[in-house]
């Protein structure tokens, strides 16, 4: 499967040491993708000209987590440099960039800065003990009497100091080392501390440039007409009157539907809307409405065929227990990113040049080269800010349709969705059923935790999709999806978040069974946590009731001693004042590990009839070592209003195949006006850091459905939550 | 032909009339820093002032601010007390709503010099973040606010009638 990486010479441990890919020191033909003659360029990710410009290539997609500070503030801190001092260029497509866990150059899990912290800082800390070197030639001075300090090297002795852009000349000839020496959490100055964001200035006078905004000369817009029905066809269409509409360049079929071609994005909507055009529904669908997947989640959850994915054995029941048990639903939902999908291309013969937002612009390359029929090589991706990502720009539909259409009309050509398009023809976050039952005692002791899972796999539909990207052109697909069928039947994304089950109860039992279903699939901002804990959490909640128990205080007696969860509940028990909430406001409580972290949250709300208000969030993030505390806030409190869209509004249905909802009136997202007080407290750690995007949102709907119990005493077990 | 002004400067274009503003300020004059989100005017991406008011450019035929004055977000030029406040609390994440919530909050801060909490969010809740940011939004319009009620307003009041 690594046929094509087999050259990769990208971190690896070797000797004991990382080493980072290409050495352009020499003579070497691997050259760094940012290269130029003129710059020093140690490794893939910086260079340093003689100006003394330090520039740092940006390999993950900046969607609003803040990688651009993130990636900077490592390199910066071993590099000896102020973080603002620096610039910054969206990388291009290559093996230099592939993430080592995740062999594609793609942003997600949660995992920049976990997977890169010591690379990024090494990569910083090798350019600087080379410039130390240089400094060691030009001056005479001795290695030990240098050391580097904002942008400069300068002797103990105060005798000597020159800035990086004077010692580049020399830097180019000194070997890479590898024995260099990363410094200790006490030695950091930016790492934990700084608290800038480096991508703001372009992003508040409009200039930052999304992949909607590329302008290319002579460009034409295209809009897509797609079959609403997922699995339909096309049975026939006219375009003689929209070709006559002003401004149309030309209208015709291509693999996703029929391409409006036309100068700018009004004329190719207004022609759109010209074209006669009659799509059938998938036929002999069983599974083309919410209500028939309803039924067959229901039939299934009812059966016997699951695979078991944690079983802790047998443990004796006691009579006086009592048995609870629940079902849990939960539905599709879309991404909605704020930028509309798009992307914009220009094909030739030989080459193809396309501008997209991307969190996978390796997937993206890979789509048009098999397309075109072109190698890899001969497809430049330029990547660009998104506007909000949440999984969706991991896939390279748009790419598919605009290399497509640019194929055909030879001119730079930007593909634009409505509003519409995007919501109905996203890769949606999966509905999933969940039953559960477990035993509780008086005294709180739990026996018996059996979790059945229904719903169908992402990485049944996706591992065929985004694997293609792995694999040598020449190399058949086919095996994708065999590899995908055999990764269904316990896939970890419909399953994570329930069988880590942290609690020790005795006998867990948690059992899926994969409910195809054709509808295309997609990993959502905390995947299948985003609904195993609101499902795991609520019902732990549920047995804390039957029994009168404290909610917090009976988790907290379930948790390890020692345990990162437990730590995380008791310092948000604190900061929220768990237990004595001002008169009218009622809490509930949730905590979930996810990508590494751990998160506890307590959702405070006042409850009026039934009028719902959602007054505050408190909110306790584990990430280990921290790199920027006031993103990680951001991404807390980012991450509270994602969760709460999805707790209270989220919710796509179907019907004939295809998708009822189409845009903000029938899809809300969380306003202004709705949003909550947050309280974000960050446990300090030196431990290595984890996830900080994702892990925000799995605690929101569980804590907020058990806040709502609190309330009024009404378990909500279907999202979106409804108080009735 | 239409005219009108825009941030300033006068336009006469020969344009489908129905053109939604929107896209007359992205596609034909190249300006993108007013940003298309839904097209229905529900979600303030495209926020920019006409006359000095707030509107939805999205769904505001051309013809209909012919004699009139349109300022986006590039009329701020990037010093403008609210940008300034937005860097200073970090207020962006992914960025692309942020045109309009700035737009908005400065048509707001010209008829208000100095909302509450509850007029921000009123005056803001058509203006979508789907990152989150609005806490931070509401504390940086809260620090301009408060931090300089008088000569702000007459400012953004004449960027946006300009």
């Amino acid at each position: 499967m690594l046929t094509r990486r087999h050259f990769i010479r990208n971190v690896s441990v070797a000797g004991g040491a990382l080493s980072l890919g290409f050495s352009l020191t020499g003579c070497s033909t691997d050259r760094a993708p940012q290269f130029d003659e003129a710059a020093f360029s140690p490794n893939a990710f910086l260079r340093i000209d003689k100006s003394g410009r330090v520039t740092v290539q940006i390999h993950k997609a900046e969607m609003g987590q803040g990688v651009v500070t993130g990636i900077i503030t490592l390199i910066a801190e071993e590099l000896e440099v102020a973080p603002e001092s620096v610039h910054y260029e969206m990388a291009p497509v290559h093996t230099a960039y592939a993430d080592p866990e995740m062999m594609l150059q793609i942003t997600g899990g949660s995992a920049s800065m976990r997977v890169y912290y010591d690379i990024l800082r090494l990569a910083g800390a090798t350019a600087r003990e080379i410039l130390v070197k240089a400094a060691s030639r030009v001056s005479g001075e001795a290695l030990d009497d240098l050391y580097a300090e904002a942008g400069q090297i300068l002797s103990r002795s105060g005798h000597y100091s020159a800035a990086y852009g004077e010692l580049v000349a020399t830097a180019v000839g000194i070997p890479v080392p590898t024995d260099v020496r990363l410094k200790s959490a006490a030695e950091f100055k930016l790492i934990g501390r700084y608290d800038r964001r480096l991508d703001s200035a372009p992003k508040v006078d409009g200039s930052a440039q999304f992949g909607i905004d590329v302008q290319l000369d002579d460009a034409l817009v295209a809009v897509v007409i797609r079959n609403p029905h997922f699995g339909g066809k096309l049975v026939e269409f006219n375009a003689e009157q929209a070709k006559l509409h002003p401004g149309v360049f030309d209208i015709f079929t291509i693999e996703q539907g029929i391409a409006v071609v036309a100068e700018g994005y009004w004329q190719a909507l207004k022609a759109a809307e010209k074209v006669d055009v009659s799509f059938v529904a998938a036929a002999n669908s069983t599974l083309a409405s919410s209500e028939d997947i309803e039924r067959a989640m229901s039939a299934a959850l009812a059966g016997e065929e699951f695979v078991t994915v944690r079983d802790d054995g047998e443990h004796p029941s006691d009579p006086q227990d009592k048995l609870v048990s629940a079902d849990y639903r939960v539905p599709f939902l879309a991404h909605a990113t704020m930028e509309p999908q798009n992307a914009t291309a220009l094909v030739s013969d030989d080459h193809c040049e396309v501008w997209v937002g991307s969190q996978a612009p390796d997937i993206a390359q890979d789509v048009a080269a098999r397309l075109l029929g072109l190698p890899h090589e001969s497809v430049t991706i330029h990547n660009q800010f998104l506007g909000c990502g949440f999984g969706r720009r991991a896939v390279a539909d748009n790419v598919a349709e605009v290399v497509a259409i640019a194929a055909q009309v030879r001119r730079p050509v930007k593909l634009i969705w409505s509003r519409e398009d995007d919501t109905r023809h996203d890769f949606y976050r999966p509905a999933m059923a969940g039953h559960l039952s477990a035993s509780v005692a008086e005294n709180g002791d739990v026996s018996h935790w059996h979790h059945r899972i229904v719903g169908p796999s992402i990485n049944q539909q996706l591992f065929p999709l985004m694997g293609k990207a792995m694999l040598p052109n020449w190399m058949p697909t086919g095996i994708l999806g065999v590899a995908g069928n055999f990764v269904a039947k316990d896939d970890f994304s419909s399953v994570e978040g329930a069988k880590e089950l942290p609690y020790e109860f005795n006998a867990i039992k948690v059992q899926y069974h994969n409910l195809e279903v054709p509808v295309p699939l997609g990993f959502w901002r905390s995947v299948g946590h985003s609904h195993s804990a609101f499902i795991v959490e609520s019902f732990v909640d549920e047995l804390a009731a039957a029994v009168g128990h404290d909610p917090l205080l009976f988790r907290r007696r379930h948790l390890p001693q020692d345990s990162r969860q437990r730590r995380v509940l008791d310092a948000v028990a604190e900061l929220s004042n768990w237990g004595d909430a001002a008169a009218g406001r009622f809490q509930g409580v949730a905590v979930h590990q996810s990508f590494g972290s751990v998160v506890a949250q307590v959702a405070e709300v006042s409850l009026i009839d039934s009028e719902l208000i959602v007054e505050r969030f408190y909110c306790v993030i584990d990430c280990g070592q921290v790199i920027n505390p006031d993103i990680v806030r951001d991404q807390m409190e980012g991450a509270i209003a994602f969760g709460l869209t999805a707790a209270l509004y989220g919710e796509i249905t179907l019907e004939g195949g295809a998708v009822t909802q189409s845009n903000f009136n029938d899809y809300p997202i969380l306003r202004h006006n709705e949003m909550p007080e947050v309280v974000v407290s960050i446990i300090d750690s030196s431990d290595a850091p984890s996830g900080v995007g994702e892990p925000g949102t799995p605690p929101v709907a569980p804590a907020l459905a058990n806040a709502i119990f609190a309330a009024n005493g009404q378990r909500l077990r279907q999202l979106p939550l409804r108080i009735s | 032909m239409i005219e009108f002004e825009l941030n300033g400067e006068h336009r006469s274009l020969d344009v489908d009339p129905a053109t939604p503003v929107l896209w007359v300020l992205r596609d034909v004059l190249k300006l993108s820093g007013t940003k298309f989100g839904c097209g229905i005017g529900l979600c303030g991406a495209c926020t920019v002032h006409v006359d000095g008011r707030a509107v939805r450019s999205c769904t505001l035929a051309v013809s209909a601010v012919a004699g009139k004055s349109i300022a986006t977000i590039e009329s701020l030029g990037g010093n403008h007390p609210l940008q300034q406040a937005w860097i200073e609390h970090n207020v962006p994440q992914c960025g692309y709503c942020q045109s309009g919530q700035i737009m908005s909050a400065a048509a707001l801060l010209a008829s208000n010099a100095s909302p509450s909490e509850d007029e921000i969010r009123q005056a803001l809740s058509g203006n979508i973040c789907r990152c989150g940011t609005y806490n931070k939004i509401r504390k940086a319009v809260h620090s301009v606010a408060s931090a300089v009620p008088v000569v702000v307003v007459p400012e953004v009041a004449a960027q946006g009638s300009s």
